[in-house]
């Protein structure tokens, strides 16, 4: 431990304060709560009460979003999230020693609980937190299928149902955004390009610590009258709908901050602090993946922000960004939500693709096929999903002369898409194939990503989409894609590196049921789903006609199926991770640098930097 | 690099394995486009009108046209499996060759996928127009729609006063809807039709339609629009012209 002269100094004066060593997740919601029901208790008594004169009503509003801030603003301080600007504007940064507690140093598992910078146990947060939030969307999902079981609508009352379906697509769909790039992304990527940490480690901790902030106020808002506009939120609707609809907008706005903190932090990391030898020809596939994710979330959430800002100060502050009746318009909440909307999609998938093409390697034995291909399908989508956002509103009658320029640039994806498809067959064509967990996955995402690609091409075509948009289908197309393929791929990343994480295999056995009764259950479900929209089944809907009725209940069915396989996985996660057979630290005998440290990870990966010469590919004939 | 099949003295497409998955290709790529485009064009139902006709059609090309790529990649994909398998703790052998590239292998690919791209937005391109010639129609007949929470308003504005919730057209003649709301958005879709267009408040949009089939058919709304959006249903009766007439003048109007 080599403390400077200066470094001691400030050591002195924060030994004063042992602040930093109190603060965990405990004291962050005490602190969270105390100053929510502070701020709503004088938000109720200092804000003039409406009348009856007044054309639209705010108090509600400004109270439940003021109340919700200031449970952000308690749980971030409570964290410790302001600990460091704070020495800063003090003129003074935390001593070696604080950093070294910071990063969890000696802490065992109270480390987990705290505002840890070390990305690894920023990692298993994150991992654990995925796990959570699918779990609570889960239940959400079937909650809306066994409602769906027949045809009159079933126990649940409208209103509930409506918040139901919102809730369970929002909280699934950050779920997804978060499910590999946050526990995969954190714990293998760094260590992947052979670095210490990430670029900005506190950055890294505040990432994952704003999701925790964030959760709060969508789960409140089940509470506060729900959200009947399903996920996209759509204006004037979302105006109309009872305080739910602010846990809706606090819960965006917290996640969007989260999701560019990150974006800043992971693309710093790969650009500047590779491996010495590491070249982009070098690169792992999976770096690209995520970087390719998280580049195109930079852009995309600032827009999702500010849509929902906009949002906020219609309900609250009496603006009318989108109401006509002032001036403002639905279209342009619409075009504002879809430019996020759909690059989002691509956010979710390039990682879970690019973790699958990482793989494909591993368990082929043979070098990936077309390395600059797959590159070039990453950046092609990257670019290409930034300019086919109207599609989501071919049918919206915004401007009709533009459907076809954006049926150009949608149908267009499919070619960088499918050199993806090219990459991965090239590699299973004449490999040998070691069938695992993950190689079955790779199996799993041709098939689900076949269909919800080409089911995509239909949606595209402005004539088709008279028929389906707003069906279920279009609601099963993006489930093939976001579950099927994402999914897929955040499963076969769990069973890859849970090795590496946890230090103990996933126990094999388990891992094969679960997989053969998801992807079973998953192709039955949305099957079914598909043809009842293609019969004519509005999405979103709580009762049916009774022609749909046999297909909502094979999709039911199938849900249920999905539901059984899911909890064996979850129990197979932490039966393995408490006493599952102890692994060693290259269990699939893998080429890439993770495998290369010791399992558990030391704190800062390496003892001495790696140096690279080669890509991580060199498997086949002459490398045996 | 590519110092491919070095073992091989055959030319590549002579190779067993090559020809088989070629077999297989064919093989997968019918059964996909049939089965496929069969269940697509049951599911759909019959249409009532061209722009129905001319969707499902079109599906139905884009399935046997994307069948290919997916009988290619099933194709490979089952023969790569079919070949070395290895299960247990230890991986297999590496494999027999280090194949890390094929510059013509990913030319082809990428040129026909850029091809069969095209092809389909041209032939949407065309189907469009020819869907959007009901819009420009001299003898079509307007209808306003109004979507309110939680029904559809049906004017007919050559016949002022005339309202129903059940909208009444004659067969063969073009259909222009004028589309609105009164409060949130909602989407006028006529199901068997094959046409939709969201309701704005504040706004009026256009979508038109030629239906060629008497019949009584489903209008629903597509876009959620609140507390009972799954029960704003109602009816199309498209009728003879002659019935029609009679239609609008039991209700007040001239015909």
């Amino acid at each position: 431990m080599t403390t400077t002269m200066d470094r001691t100094a400030s050591a002195g004066h924060s030994a004063k304060s042992p602040l930093i060593e109190k603060l965990n997740v405990f004291t962050a919601f005490g602190l969270g709560i105390i100053l929510a029901v502070v701020f709503y208790v004088l938000a109720a008594k200092l804000i003039p009460e409406d009348t009856d004169a007044m054309l639209i009503h705010t108090k509600h509003d400004q109270i439940i979003l003021l109340a919700m801030i200031g449970w952000f603003i308690g749980f971030m301080v409570g964290i410790g999230a302001l600990i460091g600007p704070f020495r800063w504007l003090l003129g003074k940064d935390l001593s070696h020693d604080e950093n070294m507690f910071y990063a969890g140093k000696d802490l065992g598992t109270k480390r987990y609980f705290r505002y840890t910078t070390d990305h690894k146990v920023v990692g298993i947060q994150y991992l654990v937190t995925t796990m959570i939030i699918f779990g609570v969307g889960g239940i959400l999902a079937m909650l809306i299928r066994t409602n769906l079981g027949n045809p009159e609508g079933g126990w649940i009352h409208p209103q509930a149902y409506n918040a139901i379906v919102g809730i369970h697509g929002i909280i699934m769909i950050v779920g997804t955004i978060i499910m590999i790039t946050g526990p995969f992304g954190n714990f293998v990527m760094p260590i992947m390009i052979g670095a210490r940490d990430m670029a900005f480690p506190r950055l890294n901790a505040l990432s994952f610590w704003l999701i925790v902030a964030a959760i709060p106020p969508i789960l409140s808002s089940f509470f506060l009258g729900g959200i009947m506009t399903g996920w996209t939120a759509y204006e004037p609707l979302a105006s109309e709908s009872p305080a739910g609809m602010d846990g809706y907008i606090m819960f965006i706005c917290i996640f969007a901050i989260s999701t560019m903190v990150a974006g800043a932090n992971i693309t710093a990391t790969v650009v500047r602090m590779r491996a010495r030898g590491m070249t982009w020809n070098r690169t792992p596939i999976f770096i690209y993946g995520v970087v390719a994710s998280v580049a195109l979330a930079l852009p995309a959430f600032p827009v999702f922000f500010l849509s929902q800002i906009m949002s906020a100060f219609d309900r609250a502050m009496g603006t009318t960004f989108y109401n006509p009746a002032g001036g403002g318009s639905g279209w342009l909440y619409e075009n504002l939500f879809w430019l996020m909307g759909h690059p989002e999609v691509y956010v979710i998938l390039l990682p879970a693709i690019g973790a699958l093409m990482e793989m494909a390697p591993v368990f082929t034995r043979r070098p990936l096929f077309s390395f600059n291909v797959a590159v070039m399908g990453i950046a092609g989508i990257c670019g290409l999903s930034a300019l086919v956002w109207a599609h989501h509103m071919y049918m919206s009658g915004w401007a009709p002369l533009l459907n076809g320029p954006f049926m150009l640039t949608t149908e267009l994806i499919s070619i960088p898409t499918g050199m993806l498809f090219l990459v991965l067959v090239g590699t299973l064509w004449r490999g040998r194939l070691w069938l695992t967990v993950p190689m079955a996955s790779i199996y799993a995402l041709l098939w689900n990503f076949m269909i919800g690609g080409i089911t995509g091409i239909y949606l595209s075509d402005v004539p088709a989409d008279g028929a389906l948009h707003g069906t279920m289908f279009v609601t099963a197309h993006f489930h093939y894609t976001l579950m099927g393929a994402g999914l897929t791929g955040a499963v076969a990343s769990l069973s890859y590196w849970f090795p590496k994480m946890t230090g103990r295999m996933l126990d094999r056995r388990l891992s094969w049921v679960s997989f053969w009764m998801v992807q079973i259950g998953f192709n039955v479900a949305f099957i079914g789903m598909f043809l009842v929209g293609l019969a004519g089944q509005p999405r979103r809907v709580e009762s049916y006609n009774a022609m749909f009725n046999r297909g909502n209940m094979v999709t039911t069915a199938g849900a249920y199926v999905i539901m059984t396989g899911m909890l064996i996985l979850l129990f197979a996660v932490v039966d393995s991770w408490r006493n599952g057979i102890k692994a060693s630290d290259n269990p699939w005998f893998a080429k890439t640098l993770e495998w290369s440290v010791p399992t558990p990870v030391p704190l800062e990966n390496f003892a001495t930097l790696p140096v690279v010469t080669t890509d991580a590919y060199g498997y086949g004939k002459a490398k045996s | 690099m590519s110092q491919t099949q070095t073992q091989d003295k055959a030319p590549w497409w002579k190779r067993k394995d090559v020809k088989e998955t070629a077999t297989l290709w064919v093989i997968l790529s019918v059964l996909i486009g049939g089965l496929a485009g069969e269940v697509i064009a049951r599911s759909m139902g019959a249409p009532a009108s061209e722009t129905m006709e001319n969707t499902i059609r079109m599906m139905k090309i884009f399935t046997w046209v994307s069948a290919p790529v997916a009988g290619l990649v099933g194709a490979i994909a089952l023969k790569s499996l079919m070949q070395k398998r290895h299960y247990g703790d230890t991986p297999p052998a590496e494999s027999d060759h280090e194949i890390a590239n094929s510059p013509k292998a990913s030319a082809v690919w990428i040129v026909t996928s850029g091809l069969l791209c095209l092809f389909a937005l041209v032939f949407g391109m065309i189907v469009m127009q020819e869907d959007a010639k009901s819009l420009q129609a001299p003898n079509a007949i307007h209808v306003n729609v109004t979507g309110q929470q939680w029904l559809w308003n049906f004017d007919y504005p050559d016949n002022a006063g005339v309202r129903s919730h059940d909208l009444y057209l004659p067969v063969d003649r073009p259909v222009i809807f004028n589309v609105s709301a009164k409060d949130v958005k909602h989407s006028f879709w006529i199901v068997q039709m094959g046409v939709k267009v969201d309701a704005n408040p504040g706004y009026i949009t256009q979508t038109a339609v030629t239906p060629n089939k008497i019949g009584v058919f489903d209008v629903r709304c597509a876009e959620l629009c609140g507390l009972l959006h799954a029960y704003m249903q109602s009816q199309v009766h498209v009728v003879s012209q002659a019935d029609y007439d009679a239609w609008i003048k039991s209700q007040g109007g001239r015909a």
